[in-house]
């Protein structure tokens, strides 16, 4: 996918390439504790290898890229807030990496981790 | 600050937390206190953004967040100090926005748990609320990064628990924290590779610090709307504005784009480089910075050197400020001479000179009307009598500064009905003498033997270029010499204009004298001038010598020496 054309040829960068940086950027964003698996067969493997791209899917149409990510927050920040945080950080990242502009970024809040009771 | 103020300044401080305990209320005052701190330096803060993300503005949205934590208590009666700082945490965490939104209040939601329900702040649970609010904000995140605000919301925290073994007052405690808050944030570059590289400090982490400087203002009773350094913005720069405005010595203006390791300390900034030079200007946009000012030019690097010591330097841009002045007054050397208006009655005095400065320095001391002419292009009587017959007064005195012109003068007073005379000034020093004799209201007979009493007053300096060999009084000349005359008769002849300036001098006795003004031509430029009045005061340091532009063609220069 994402492909570029050059004079000697042409750049492919795969969808779990941009996954793992879409990852990276919403685990460093602060409120996430974790990102959370799609789905049960995901979690089982997950237990087994340890996903690099866990929590984020990237579609990529031809024309448009669109990146949903799963995350767990942390109880008691403002679940906007951090969501609306993490579609921009890894908007910025990936953008940043790729050269290409990122069409979407969907928020999944999957769940929420409870440190402290207030 | 002195013992006797040290103690007052104590007491008025225990005066005012005695009779107000730190509860629900105080802390009302304190989170104003921090908010509006925040806000004035709120510019400075979102300036040391490194990502462009769309949300980054770090400043708008700790104050933002600050702001919902207020507003949350603004109308509160409530006194205690445990329920308050509850409610300031709901406001912070409602009202989070951004990245540094959401931790800052996380950092309330530690401080609040820390705080547990006590009515009033004491140094033990002041120090539990800064340790819960470090964990509360570490927690929120999978990956803490250091070098940022979680980094000085954990120093901020040892440097309470510190504090403690020596003190349980709250004030003295907070002293300590915000002292170390600011240590912390001038170390996050050390920590965070990237705010090295982009020579910033984190956002988050000052803006956590002005907001604990702000509350300890408050309670010293400093002032909260004025921030401490302050920049312009870099578009409301006009460095236009300065190039008329160099003074002597400051041949150069340098102007640095750079953008500081750390924060500027702008007051620093400034008399560090007032030591440099003159028309400073800072300005700041987007974390860089842009320093302006004028030197002379042997320090010209300077300045340069200077910043680059405080951080990256983007851009350098220097101009030599004498070569733009020159062609600035080549380009308006032709503007005009404000003649002195003549009401009826007055005496009148009109001059003829050779150069447009000449012209301005007559104008300036009341000349209603300047013929052009000197040496090489003596003006007609039609000239001269043109000058003065439409002037609204029958009482005129003609200048004609050259002997040559004295004939064509005295011509012109016969052919008028006017009442005109003739000062016979054989030099444009005689002329000016001359002129300072004029009291256009005065009584005309005595103003011309005033006038003409003047002449003896002055001697008069010439500098030209031979333009054939002759022998003149013993003095031998070739062409292309450079000659001195002294009240018209050649004195010397020279190589350079130094020495055939020196030498007239020398001939003219200068030394009886206190004033010499030299008048320096149209082929002369302003910084050649200004070289030799230097040597003149260098040879003759009780002289008092004053540079005038004469714009006269032929002689390089005209000197007056009274």
């Amino acid at each position: 996918m994402t492909g570029e054309t050059t004079p000697i040829g042409s750049i492919h960068v795969s969808p779990r390439a941009v996954a793992t940086i879409a990852h990276q950027a919403a685990i460093e964003s602060y409120g996430v504790v974790g990102l959370a698996p799609k789905n049960l067969i995901n979690n089982l493997t997950n237990v087994l290898v340890k996903d690099p791209t866990q929590g984020v899917d990237v579609h990529y149409d031809g024309e448009n890229i669109i990146i949903d990510v799963y995350i767990v927050i942390e109880y008691g920040t403002r679940i906007k807030s951090v969501a609306s945080s993490v579609a921009n950080t890894v908007r910025f990242h990936v953008e940043k990496a790729l050269g290409m502009e990122v069409n979407q970024v969907n928020v999944h809040v999957s769940g929420l981790r409870i440190s402290n009771l207030d | 600050m002195n013992l006797d103020t040290q103690t007052t300044y104590i007491r008025k401080r225990q005066y005012r937390f005695r009779n107000a305990p730190l509860d629900g209320q105080a802390l009302k005052a304190l989170i104003r206190a921090g908010l509006t701190w925040l806000r004035t330096n709120q510019e400075t803060v979102n300036a040391l953004n490194v990502y462009p993300v769309p949300d980054g503005d770090t400043g708008i949205n700790m104050v933002l967040t600050m702001q919902a934590a207020y507003d949350e208590i603004s109308n509160s009666p409530e006194h205690n100090f445990g329920n308050m700082i509850h409610a300031v945490a709901q406001g912070a965490l409602m009202g989070a926005r951004g990245n540094s939104g959401v931790i800052l209040s996380q950092i309330w939601r530690g401080l609040a748990r820390g705080s547990g329900e006590i009515d009033i702040l004491d140094g033990p649970s002041m120090v539990n609320a800064f340790n819960e609010a470090r964990d509360t904000a570490y927690k929120g995140v999978v990956r803490p990064v250091e070098g940022t605000i979680l980094t000085v919301a954990k120093d901020i925290a040892s440097a309470a628990e510190a504090a403690l073994s020596e003190t349980e007052d709250p004030v003295t405690i907070l002293e300590r924290v915000v002292s170390e808050a600011d240590e912390s944030v001038q170390r996050t570059p050390e920590l965070l590779d990237v705010l090295k590289k982009a020579g910033v400090v984190d956002a988050g982490g000052k803006g956590l610090f002005y907001i604990l400087e702000g509350m300890l203002r408050y309670i010293n009773g400093q002032p909260l709307d004025e921030p401490l350094t302050t920049v312009q913005p870099l578009s409301e720069m006009s460095l236009a504005d300065t190039i008329d405005t160099i003074e002597p010595g400051q041949d150069y203006e340098i102007v640095v784009d750079f953008r500081p390791f750390t924060p500027l300390d702008l007051g620093n900034f400034y008399s560090e480089l007032e030591k440099i030079g003159t028309s400073i200007q800072v300005g700041e946009g987007e974390g860089i910075y842009r320093m302006h000012i004028h030197v002379e030019k042997d320090r010209r690097y300077e300045p340069i050197d200077y910043t680059m010591s405080l951080g990256t330097i983007t851009k350098v841009a220097m101009e030599n400020l004498i070569e733009q002045m020159e062609e600035i007054e080549r380009l308006t050397r032709g503007s005009a001479v404000n003649l002195a208006p003549v009401e009826p009655g007055q005496i009148a005095v009109v001059t003829v000179s050779p150069g447009r400065g000449i012209s301005r320095v007559f104008a300036s001391l009341g000349v209603a009307n300047v013929v052009e002419g000197g040496q090489t292009m003596n003006p007609s009587t039609e000239d001269i009598l043109s000058a003065f017959e439409n002037l609204p007064t029958d009482k005129v005195i003609i200048l004609p500064n050259n002997k040559n012109i004295i004939m064509a003068a005295k011509s012109a007073t016969e052919l008028t009905v006017k009442n005109a005379t003739v000062i016979p000034t054989c030099t444009i020093p005689q002329g000016l003498a001359a002129m300072f004799r004029l009291a256009p209201d005065g009584d005309y007979d005595q103003v011309v033997a005033d006038m003409n009493a003047a002449l003896e007053e002055v001697e008069t300096g010439e500098i030209t270029t031979a333009i054939r060999n002759v022998e003149i009084d013993s003095v031998k000349v070739e062409e292309g010499e450079i000659i001195a005359l002294l009240n018209g008769k050649l004195v010397y002849s020279a190589q350079s204009l130094e020495e055939a300036s020196l030498t007239l001098l020398e001939k003219a006795e200068a030394s009886e004298y206190e004033l010499v003004t030299l008048f320096y031509g149209a082929d002369v430029s302003k910084h050649e001038a200004n070289h030799i009045a230097d040597t003149i005061r260098n040879a003759h340091p009780n002289l008092e010598i004053e540079l005038q532009d004469g714009g006269q063609p032929h002689y390089q220069f005209i000197l007056s020496i009274e």
